[in-house]
Parts: structure tokens; sequence; C-alpha cells
């Protein structure tokens, strides 16, 4: 239910927010930031841009986004890639520092969680950017978009980050129940791609809807967005809530959408939108595509949809990803929306809860700080965790520490897994659900999970011989501290 | 020479692209009606080579009616 519970943002993130309404103002933000660089030297699709875009990737601080727009074969095209390969972009769209703490950005996403009032503004079609050129005939996605191979061993050129818009193929007239997810796009024919999904996503259901009753289902696939949408398109929301809506609420401030050709919804400062029709029934073989955890996803039949028509700004941004083997941008990007629900839900029953850290490959691997109530507490929320939507799937291994254990400073994990950890007391449920495409499964989609309580022990448990804590000073005061030291580093101050 | 698949060694290959530079052909796109694939001739050789491909990544005798179906079609396609 909607209610007019706006976020409330600092004067700088209202600034920011303000001023970005699409990826082009966000990339002339990040690049007075020092964080978007455009690569000076002509390159080949493949392997140049694959290349750079990991060498982007590798520092996962402050690595910029990169626009190549001397890309060999394809002038005049443009590419940008990492948009949110790096932490510090992710801080310069909430307007924090781009030196800001993950620990912060987690707590900031996790504020502006509890917003509910949708921010949407309307756009006559007329009037938007992304219909300022149209192609209903002779599409050619080859010669439209400057495609590349993303790992050496996929089977074609991937859209690897685009928002696909989607009716609800009984409901169409309800915008709630319009879905915008990000799935993986082969292109194939000059005006054919392949959309891959599960029946357990909301892509999937609608396709399966679709062919069960013979109805039309219809998509728009949005290239290079406001960055607000990949960001929250890509976190799990109820069926008939609006991804829309809730990047808006997330942004805290008005997503400015119109209408595409065929009907959807779509923003209207994006760079391409490519509609297309489900082939009913149709097929195609799809893959492999080097995918999130680090390995090939094998060859199989996916759903076939056709262009119907192609919208697009003048001198339009391909914006892609580069995913694979971690650290990727992939990573990034969704890993602080990935751990703040897991927070929300836990918190809701927990209230000792004291953070999540679930970035690790969506989640595979979530460490959560937790305040023992009673021996052995930590393993009951780790069930619970279990239990969360997104734990159903994802959540391999969890690893509890203490409240005042930092789970996003990993040296800290590593601490109380060293001090803490009782070999005989870990825990391995096996043959659990677990995602299809994760290599360490059993069979693919069920395997094992590992709780491990990295909590400090208290009675009635053997405390061990010398259990009393050094009282480490943290807290504000030493982060203020930590910032005058690196000012003075800076500086050269005598 | 005429050219052939380097995943399934298929010959029945569309040119989907072609890539210009100075007025030239700097390379061009293919795509396979069999297998799908979809390569670029400019790649380098551990994408295009049948010769220097991984085994694991040729699809030469495979039967692609039976790969696994993520969505299973819900009727036979018309
Ligand atoms: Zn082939």
């Amino acid at each position: 239910m909607d209610t007019e519970k706006e976020v409330t943002l600092s004067a700088q993130a209202k600034a920011v927010a303000a001023r970005i309404g699409s990826l082009r103002d966000f990339l002339d933000y990040l690049g007075e930031h020092d964080q978007c660089v455009t690569w000076p030297d002509a390159v080949l699709p493949e392997p140049d841009i694959r290349n750079v875009s990991v060498a982007a990737g590798n520092n996962v601080s402050t690595g910029p986004a990169v626009i190549f727009d001397k890309i060999r074969g394809y002038p005049g095209k443009r590419v940008a890639v990492n948009v949110h390969g790096s932490f510090g972009n992710l801080a310069l769209l909430l307007g924090m520092p781009k030196t800001t703490p993950v620990r912060e950005l987690f707590f900031e996403i996790i504020r502006r969680w509890g917003s509910d009032k949708p921010l949407l503004a309307r756009v006559d079609p007329k009037n938007a950017p992304v219909h300022e050129n149209r192609i209903d005939h002779g599409i050619n996605l080859y010669d439209l978009l400057p495609l590349y191979r993303i790992n050496a061993h996929d089977g074609g050129f991937y859209i690897g980050k685009a928002c696909v818009v989607s009716r609800d193929p009984l409901d169409p007239d309800n915008f709630g129940k319009q879905n915008v997810g990000i799935y993986r796009i082969q292109v194939m024919g000059p005006d054919t791609f392949t959309l891959l999904s599960i029946p357990a996503h909301d892509m999937g259901r609608q396709m399966l809807m679709a062919e069960q009753h013979g109805k039309p289902l219809k998509v728009s696939v949005m290239i290079g967005n406001h960055p607000a949408m990949p960001m929250f398109a890509a976190t799990p929301v109820g069926y008939d809530e609006s991804e829309f809506a809730y990047a808006s609420q997330m942004m805290g401030a008005p997503l400015r959408l119109t209408t595409a050709v065929n009907g959807t919804d779509i923003l209207a400062d994006t760079e391409m939108v490519i509609e297309g029709e489900l082939q009913l029934n149709q097929r195609e073989v799809e893959g492999p595509f080097g995918e999130f955890p680090g390995s090939y996803s094998g060859v199989r039949k996916v759903p076939l949809f056709r262009v119907t028509g192609v919208s697009h700004r003048n001198n339009p941004i391909f914006e892609n990803i580069y995913i694979g083997k971690g650290w990727t941008e992939h990573d990034t990007l969704i890993g602080l929306n990935t751990s703040a629900p897991i927070y929300a839900q836990l918190k809701k029953d927990f209230p000792e809860v004291a953070a999540v850290n679930a970035l690790y490959q969506h989640g595979l691997t979530g460490i959560i700080a937790v305040k023992n109530r009673f021996s052995g507490f930590a393993k009951s929320v780790a069930m619970r965790a279990l239990g969360t939507p997104h734990g159903t799937m994802y959540l391999k291994n969890l690893i509890l520490v203490d409240e005042n254990v930092d789970p996003f400073d990993l040296n800290q994990v590593m601490w109380a897994l060293s001090t803490r950890t009782r070999a005989n007391d870990i825990i391995v449920i096996p043959n659990m659900p677990m995602v299809p495409i994760d290599p360490a499964a059993e069979v693919p989609g069920k395997g094992h999970r590992l709780i491990i309580d990295a909590t400090s022990f208290m009675a009635p448990d053997n405390l061990g011989a010398d259990p009393h804590l050094v009282d480490r000073p943290m807290g504000p005061e030493i982060d203020a501290l930590m910032q005058r030291l690196s000012e003075l580093q800076k500086g050269g101050v005598r | 020479m005429k050219t052939i698949c380097p995943r399934c060694e298929s010959t029945g290959v569309t040119q989907m692209h072609a890539g210009m530079e100075n007025g030239q052909v700097l390379w061009r796109v293919w795509h396979c009606k069999d297998c799908a694939y979809t390569w670029r001739d400019s790649e380098p050789a551990e994408s295009i080579d049948p010769k220097v491909r991984p085994a694991w990544a040729q699809m030469k005798g495979v039967d692609f009616d039976s790969l696994r179906q993520v969505v299973p079609p819900a009727r036979k396609p018309t």
C-alpha cells in the first residue's frame, strides 16, 4: 500500500537526485568526480572492450565508468561499461563522498528502504528524448548497437544490463503488475533475440501465462538507463509492486516515464528501447554465457522474441556490463540491494541483528552481525535468514559474527573466524534448494548449506581459557580520526 | 573458401553485418542457423577457430532438439 512516507535526503543527496535524470547526466557527474573516463584509443570490439572492462572493475573502491567512442568498425557508436562497477560510483549516486565506507552505503540504503511514496512524472511521447529516432522497418540490431562478445566462450553477443519492461499478459492494464527486470539477452537474427528467465522469476511466469493462454507478451528492452533503474530493478519487490515506483522512492526524486509504441511504460530519457514480442512456443539455442558464479552456463533452449520497433536518442550510448569470475560490476550493482531486504526481514523478528553483508555473488555467501540474546541464538537467526525469500534459493554459506564486528570489513570477519569458530560446531544442511547455475550444486538446483557460528561463546557454553574481550576503540570518534589522518596524508602536513 | 560455423561446423551461416573503416570492410559478423553461434571474423582464435576452441564448447553432432528447455513451451510451435 502506498503512503506518503517520502525519504528524507541530505542537501547533497537532494541536489544529486534532482540533477541526475538519465545515464548521460550520471556519466557527467561521475566525470566531475574523476569517476568516468573516455578511453582514448581505438579499440576492437573483441577482446579490447572486455579487457578494459575487467581492468576498470578490478578496483572495487573507485574504479571508473569507461566510455568507448572509437570502436573500430562501428564509427560514431558508443559503449559505456562499469557505470556501477565501484562503490565509489554508488556513493556518488546516493549523494555521498566517493570514499564512503561500504557499511555506511548499506545503512543509507536501509534508511531509504522505508520510503514508499512513488515519485513518477509523465512525459508526452512526442517530447520524450527516447523517441528522437524511430525505426519500424529493416531493423538490424547488429547495425544499431556496437555489440561484442563479453566472455571468450559466450555463444554470441549479449545485452547484459538492459532493464526489460513487460505487462502481465492476462492483466495488461495493471500498472503494478508491469514488471521491470534485468535478464540476459542474446541477439540472434538481425531482428530476433532470446531472453532468459526461469519460471520462478516474474518474466518467466509471464512467458508461461502467455503461452498457456495464447496471449501476446510484449516487452520493452531499455538500454542505457537512469542509474537507479538497474540498481533497483534487480531488487525483489512483490509481484504487484512497481519497480519504477520503487526506484523513484529510493532516489527520492521523480523518474520520468513515457509510453513505448507497444503500450508499455518506459523511462523517457533512456538511451534506446527495443520493443519485442514473444514468439509463442518458439525456442532458440542459447548460451553458453559466463555467469555470476564465474562459470559458463550450459547451452539450452530459450524463448525467442521478434523486434517490432526501436526508439533511440540521438547518438545513443550502449551501456553494458562485464560479468564472469568475480569480482565484477554485477556484484557491486546488486550487492547492497541483496543485503538490504535480508536485513529488513531479519530485523523485524530479531532486533539484535546489526548488519547483513550479502555482497558475495548475489548472496551465495552472507555474513550476519548479531548480538547473541542467549547461547546459540545466532544459529536461530541463521535459520530465519534461510527462510527469507532470497535466502531460500541463494544464501548458501552463512557466517555469523558478533554485533560489534563489521561484516563489511573482511579483516574483522577473519578475526571472528580465527578466534570464535569451533570446527565441531558448524552446521551443514544437506539437499537444499540451490541456484541452478551454482557449480557447487550436487545436481543443478539442489545442494548443501553451511552455517558457521563465529559469534562469541556465552554461558552455558564452555567459555574457553580466556574469554575476556579487549574493548577495541571504535565508532564515530575513530572514524573521524581516520578521516583526519587521511587528510594529513594527502596534504603532506609535517 | 566457404565460411563454416566455428562451433558446429555447419555451412548454414549468414552474414549479419559488416564493420567499415575508411570505406573498407574491417570485419563481418556471422550467425549460424543450426547452433545459433554468432561471431566476428576479427575475434581472437579462442572464440572463432575450431582447432583452438575448447572441446567442451564445440557442438558438432549435437542433437539440438534434445537440449534442456528453460521455460517449457505450452504447445508445439505452429
Ligand atoms: Zn553452428
